[in-house]
């Protein structure tokens, strides 16, 4: 017996896999999706935006960082009802700030590096900051080491946010222990060897049980050690790489006397020694490490990770060949530096707020919120008093030596660091008898890399507009 | 047509507009951040005089036919081992899987600290089995001979998905040719060689043309493990390619060598596939 209903029953296209849904039906249902999210669905936030011109401020930092940084933004946003700055934060900020630029959406202003400025400047990418002099900011501004971070020919290309001076950091317990004045700390290499050996512990076994001192802990600043020799990375006058140099050979044959003189596989083994905290900064922290090459922001990592004022710590400048002994400290330094991208929709309210950050009690709140120095020629007795870094005037005084250094001002400065890294992996991992070999070879490959720089600059009718410019004070490495 | 259209659309402007960009961009100068200028054939004679890559086209090719030929052999024995009844075959057989679902990016952080020398498994492993010996484990990311083992030893991590296809072609094989080979008097050794092996080895075509993809492509792992290091020694072409676009900003170069990783692919995957002609057997071929 037939069911009367199913006779009755639409029978569905046999060819259609969505039974009965036509395609017009389909098609509706996705465009009427598409309107509703572009009606409903998320807004850019533009929260206290209002009517105000919105600036986007892409920055690198997160946690206390960014916070210092949100201050400085959020007293701006309430000094004025004009413009309002969005911070946000950024991972990649470099290589995301290129594809941002070259794509035709930037934002508004970008926090980079000091050493991402050559390459920015040199495609175009990034409107120089000269208007900053109708708010009474030029070179005089800042400290003597900064200007050439920033100036190139008279020009202000960035605006430096928060600067880094490195300083060799000691524990004062260790120092005094091992007989020394923790105020008089070696300033010399041959004295510094002699200090390394009396506080370096070697245990019954061979083992290395405290080091006095280890290059490559953390080993950030790996392309820094020349300098100590008087020695330099690239020749700004000439445009030629230096890195063979007698004292760049002379400063990596010293880099190389460590794993010479305790042993590779030991400081393996002490690097890689289980220690009860995660950080960078552990061997320090624990005392197995007397000495260690630092930035400003160590005391804050200090007190977060040790407690406020438990580790009796002093930093001067890094020790240097013995005829150097009597000039001002030598050192590397690095910025964090604030552009205007090319093609940033409002080039002028940026400038306003960037103008805004350089003045005194604003740079001075977001650098003690960073625990560094302050840019600017001088700073405030209150800033230095305040510091949470009880050493913040001797990072000072890097910033103002003019035997400060930094990167070399070259566009393909990433790719000679790589070269150089590897060169210096086959010094560290002794590999060579000295480091003359692995130099020469980093510098052959620096000469091409450079060699193509000027292809690629002759082909757009470049020519290097800073080659024979002598930086105002300090350099590059 | 309709139904595959938003495909059509996403493999157009993500794939083969990227792909006929990239053959463009590789005869240009090209800075992502400046127009790109033609250079002819610049980008690829700039090659013959490239000495890192040389070396990076030595690491690939090494990894690569280690990676292929340990795989390979690894993948068919478990597989061989599996398709026998063993207690908990389904366990096993998930549990050869299951390392294949995990993300890269968390295998590469597990296998960092497996690899720690002072307190990570992998030299506990080699202490506890021959320490008596005098034997210590060793810094695995501070020589290019132990990295390039580490990075080996943890693509065999992987195998999981080619032992699935390899069970399947194992599955495949008729038992009558079992029986006859056994009533002929060969031996399990014999019909694994002479049965199973010509049995299975369109399978170990596809598997071995995959592992060279994949193999000349390899990038997340290394880069996160070791960067490259020490000594450039597990500095691979992927790699090479990442950084010349993105860390130094020459995409026109990277495009080119983009080229010439698509053209290796293409004449070894050819190359594979005449060789096949001769040792692969095709049923009913």
């Amino acid at each position: 017996m037939n069911d009367p209903g199913v006779g009755d029953a639409p029978v569905p296209d046999p060819g259609s896999g969505l039974g009965a849904v036509s395609r017009r039906a389909a098609l509706w249902g996705i465009a009427g999706t598409a309107v509703g999210y572009a009606a409903f669905g998320p807004k850019p936030r533009r929260a206290g935006a209002g009517d105000r011109i919105r600036l986007d401020y892409w920055e690198k930092w997160t946690g206390h960082e960014a916070d210092a940084m949100k201050r400085v933004v959020d007293r701006f946003n309430e000094s004025q009802d004009r413009i309002f700055v969005n911070y946000l934060t950024m991972g990649g900020i470099d290589r995301k700030a290129t594809i941002a630029i070259a794509s035709g959406d930037p934002p508004d202003i970008l926090g980079l590096w000091n050493r991402n400025l050559p390459f920015f400047d040199q495609c175009g990418a990034i409107e120089p900051l000269d208007g900053l002099r109708s708010y009474g900011i030029d070179a005089s501004h800042y400290a003597e080491a900064i200007r050439p971070l920033v100036f190139r020919g008279g020009s202000q290309l960035a605006a430096p946010s928060t600067p880094s001076s490195i300083l060799l950091y000691y524990d004062r317990r260790i120092v005094a222990d091992a007989g020394y004045d923790p105020d008089r700390m070696p300033r010399t290499i041959p004295e510094f060897d002699e200090f390394i050996e009396r506080t370096t512990i070697i245990g019954p076994d061979g083992d290395v049980e405290r080091a006095g001192f280890l290059p490559t802990d953390p080993g950030w600043w790996s392309w820094c050690w020349g300098g100590f020799w008087n020695g330099r990375l690239y020749d700004e006058r000439t445009g030629e790489a230096t890195i063979d140099s007698a004292a760049n050979i002379a400063a990596y044959d010293w880099f190389q006397s460590f794993p010479k003189r305790w042993g590779l596989d030991r400081l393996r083994a002490f690097q890689g020694a289980p220690v009860d905290n995660p950080s960078p900064y552990r061997n320090f922290f624990t005392g197995r490490l007397a000495t260690t090459v630092q930035g400003p922001w160590l005391p804050m990592f200090m007190d977060m990770e040790l407690g406020p004022g438990v580790f009796d710590y002093g930093a001067c400048p890094f020790p240097v060949a013995p005829e150097l002994e009597n000039e001002p400290p030598f050192g590397p330094i690095e910025a964090d530096i604030l552009v205007i991208p090319r093609g940033a929709r409002n080039p002028e309210a940026s400038l306003e707020f960037i103008a805004f950050t350089q003045q005194p009690e604003n740079i001075e709140l977001l650098n003690a919120g960073h625990a560094k120095p302050s840019p600017l020629a001088t700073s405030s007795e209150s800033f230095r008093r305040d510091h949470p870094n009880s050493v913040v005037e001797a990072h000072e005084a890097l910033l103002r030596s003019p035997n400060a250094y930094t990167t070399p001002w070259i566009s393909s400065w990433q790719e000679l660091a790589m070269a150089l890294g590897a060169g210096l992996d086959t010094i560290w991992n002794l590999r060579s008898e000295s480091a003359r070999g692995p130099l020469a070879e980093v510098q052959r490959e620096a000469e091409a890399i450079l060699a193509r720089a000027a292809d690629r600059r002759g082909r757009r009718g470049q020519p290097d507009p800073w080659l024979g410019i002598e930086p105002a004070t300090g350099g590059a490495t | 047509m309709l139904w595959i259209s938003p495909w059509i659309l996403g493999f157009t402007i993500f794939t083969a507009l990227p792909v006929v960009l990239a053959l463009w961009y590789g005869f240009t100068d090209y800075t992502l951040l400046e127009p790109p200028i033609p250079v002819g054939l610049d980008n690829y004679t700039r090659m013959a005089d490239d000495p890192i890559l040389g070396t990076v086209l030595w690491n690939t090719a090494v990894f690569g036919v280690l990676t292929i030929v340990l795989g390979t052999l690894l993948s068919i024995s478990l597989a061989t081992v599996l398709s026998h009844p063993v207690r908990f075959r389904s366990f096993w057989r998930a549990a050869v899987f299951a390392p294949s679902v995990l993300p890269l990016v968390a295998l590469a952080v597990i296998f960092k600290l497996a690899y720690d020398p002072e307190v990570g498994i992998a030299n506990t492993l080699v202490e506890g089995a021959l320490g008596w010996a005098g034997v210590r484990g060793p810094n695995w990311f501070g020589s290019g001979f132990w990295a390039m083992t580490a990075l080996l030893l943890m693509s065999l991590w992987g195998v999981g998905p080619a032992v699935v296809i390899y069970l399947a072609a194992l599955r495949d094989v008729p038992r009558q040719l079992h029986e006859a080979a056994s009533i002929d008097g060969v031996g399990r050794w014999g019909r694994f060689v002479h049965v199973v092996l010509p049995m299975i080895s369109p399978v170990i075509l596809f598997n071995v043309i995959i592992g060279i993809i994949n193999a000349m492509q390899v990038f997340a792992v290394p880069l996160l493990l070791t960067g490259g290091g020490p000594e450039r020694t597990t500095y691979f072409h992927s790699m090479y390619v990442y950084d010349q676009a993105f860390t130094f900003g020459d995409m026109g170069y990277a495009s080119a060598l983009g080229v010439l990783q698509f053209a290796i692919i293409l004449v070894l995957t050819g190359v594979v596939l005449l060789a096949g002609r001769r040792l692969v057997h095709y049923r009913g071929a």
